[in-house]
């Protein structure tokens, strides 16, 4: 089953002469494992697509399908759906910069998603420390991000990402504040969680050095989606 | 996970500071509560001290101790024949300034009768009561002195021959106690040359009359000499079972004098004389506090500003508005408890250097806290619009 499932999904700002039709008729699909890269150019409606992709952002028609569930369709979001639940028991977000909490630990910030779904104490800890050492950054734990690198922010927003097990995480950019080396570190990282985790990763870049591997690239211009490569 | 504590751990000094600031006006409004209760205290204080049934001043006088009250000393023998009067005696009141021990001090005398009469103090803790009809005094310790002490008022030398911090006078300053005559003596003898020179003045003013002859007029000067027998207050203890107001009601009827009881003489104080440095204080304790609140707002407002774009992650990775409503408000609440909590020590740290009395009572403090931490409550509420209004796309650098 598909993790999700996107059809006919249009975005519309405005109205009458000042109307910009941000997405128009976006269908796709995502399977747990799947490595998704949507590439485009600035203004291609790339952050558009992202924020109805979390669910933050009210698409102007379409339907959303999200493990199973009917998240939106046609013009609204279904009825019971809690999406800021959604997002935060089923999906994982890894930023352009890094956006860590800056009064936060990297232990901190990994637990703070475990604490929002009721996972305390010793089993929280024991999650976090698991996330830090697979991130190869367990030995800067109790440091806060401003005393971290680039690459070591990055690598604990990743972990934070992963904390709950997610079936779809969002990467806006991820390797845009970082070196080349590290950029393809990171993307290394992403491909190891596709795979190990069996979680479905949708990376938003404009840099199409980092996609090699990827499962499927996705180019969006001028609203449009336009399949490239499986 | 407690956010707020870890945000304010990494803001530590930023947050120490503005407790301390935010302290010193919480000082500042308890020490004005302090200063408010001390004015009320110390302004009635003598009145509770003295503390009689009834108190008789001149008539239409809001006397001896809102207005001045003036009355010929043997009216005390009028008052003590209205049916009901177990005992009234004479009362004396006045303020001065006079050099002690070198010092020029304000302080007020009350001249009573000496010999079982009311009005003087009930507890000596150091010495002994007056006991002799002249010379003798009762001070307050805050004039500097001791037992034993001599002090010059006028014309005479007076031995102190006890302590009592019982009572001050209306305006805070230490109270004296004499005997009656002393008392008048102080307040109206004249000296020796003031004499002459009245003498003099009076003898032409005599002798300028047709009808007067020289000797005859010599004759009348003793009789035309001002009177010193004057008194502020008689004050009256019932006999028991005697009906106050009746009374007071004959009192009024027959001898031509205003009445009051002591909480109508307390009364007069608070609409009188009080009342104006009650309303500052109360004034000045409403704006500080306002102060308070207003700074606490724009410290918390900074807070969530500079964490917008933390609120912003929280809420796309599906932090509910609990979470950070909790954030704002702990931060606002830890921020004012703390203050409170510093202003409090401060305060109880240093009343003591006050000039004026600083009467610190718990149910002040207790309201204060109330207050405060109502202000800090509706000071986050700036924060939690802003906390509430970020919309989650923020983190994504979109919308």
């Amino acid at each position: 089953m598909e993790v999700l499932r996107i059809e006919g999904l249009s975005k519309i700002f405005g109205s009458g002469r000042l109307e910009v039709r941000a997405l128009e008729d976006i269908n796709l699909s995502v399977f747990p494992g799947d490595l998704v890269a949507l590439l485009g150019p600035s203004g291609s409606g790339k952050t558009t697509m992202l924020l109805c992709t979390s669910l933050i952002l009210e698409p102007t028609q379409g339907k959303i399908i999200f493990d199973g569930q009917t998240i939106f369709q046609k013009n609204g979001w279904s009825g019971g759906v809690d999406v800021r639940s959604i997002r935060r028991e089923k999906m994982g977000f890894i930023f352009q910069a890094h956006n860590l909490i800056p009064f936060l630990t990297a232990r901190q910030n990994v637990l703070f998603p475990l604490s929002l779904v009721g996972i305390k104490g010793e089993t929280a800890n024991r999650r976090v420390m698991e996330l830090l050492e697979y991130m190869e950054i367990a030995d800067r734990a109790d440091y806060l991000p401003a005393l971290l690198s680039g690459g070591e922010q990055q690598r604990v927003a990743i972990a934070r990402a992963l904390a709950n097990n997610p079936r779809l995480i969002l990467a806006d950019e991820p390797t845009a504040s970082l070196d080349t080396e590290r950029g393809k570190k990171v993307m290394e990282l992403l491909k190891k969680i596709a795979k190990e985790n069996r979680s479905a990763v949708i990376v938003v870049t404009h840099d199409v050095r980092m996609i090699e591997g990827f499962d499927y690239v996705y180019h969006l211009k001028d609203g449009h989606l336009n399949h490239l490569v499986k | 996970m407690d956010l707020a504590v870890y945000d304010l751990k990494l803001h530590k000094g930023r947050f120490i500071a503005t407790i301390i600031g935010v302290g010193l006006l919480f000082a500042i409004v308890l020490a004005m509560n302090g200063l408010y209760r001390g004015n009320i205290y110390e302004g009635l204080a003598v009145i509770n001290a003295t503390n009689p049934d009834l108190w008789v001043v001149e008539r239409f006088r809001g006397g001896p101790f809102n207005e001045q009250s003036s009355m010929p000393e043997y009216y005390h023998y009028s008052v003590k024949a209205v049916p009901g009067v177990e005992q009234a005696s004479p009362f004396i009141y006045y303020t001065v300034e006079r050099q002690i021990g070198g010092e020029s001090r304000h302080f007020s005398i009350v001249g009573y009768d000496v010999f079982g009469g009311l009005g003087g103090p009930k507890q000596i803790y150091a010495g002994r009561g007056i006991q002799q009809a002249h010379y003798e005094m009762v001070a307050h310790p805050k004039l500097g002195l001791r037992l034993g002490d001599k002090v010059t008022l006028g014309l005479h030398a007076y031995t102190v021959v006890g302590l009592s911090r019982e009572a001050v006078d209306t305006s805070g300053d230490p109270l004296i106690y004499l005997s009656l005559p002393d008392a008048q003596e102080v307040l109206y003898q004249k000296d020796n040359e003031e004499v002459r020179t009245q003498r003099e003045r009076l003898l032409r003013s005599l002798s300028r009359q047709n009808s007067l002859t020289p000797q005859s007029a010599e004759k009348l000067l003793p009789a035309l000499q001002p009177d010193t027998h004057i008194i502020n207050a008689v004050l009256v203890r019932l006999k028991p079972g005697a009906d106050r107001a009746e009374v007071a009601r004959h009192i009024r009827k027959w001898l031509y004098f205003s009445v009051y009881t002591t909480p109508e003489e307390i009364q007069l104080m608070l609409k009188g004389r009080l009342a104006g440095m009650t309303k500052q204080l109360m004034l000045f304790r409403i704006l500080l506090m306002i102060i308070s609140v207003v700074i606490i707002a724009l410290v918390i407002y900074t807070f969530t500003m500079e964490k917008v774009r933390s609120i912003a992650v929280m809420k796309l990775i599906g932090a509910p508005n609990k979470v950070i409503v909790r954030m704002v408000m702990e931060q606002s609440m830890l921020l004012t408890i703390s203050s409170f909590l510093f202003g409090l020590i401060l305060i109880h740290q240093t009343w003591r250097l006050f000039p004026k009395l600083v009467l610190l009572i718990p149910g002040d403090e207790i309201i204060t806290f109330i207050v405060a931490v109502t202000g800090g409550i509706l000071a986050s509420i700036l924060g939690l619009v802003q906390a509430l209004k970020t919309q989650p796309a923020m983190a994504l650098g979109g919308q």
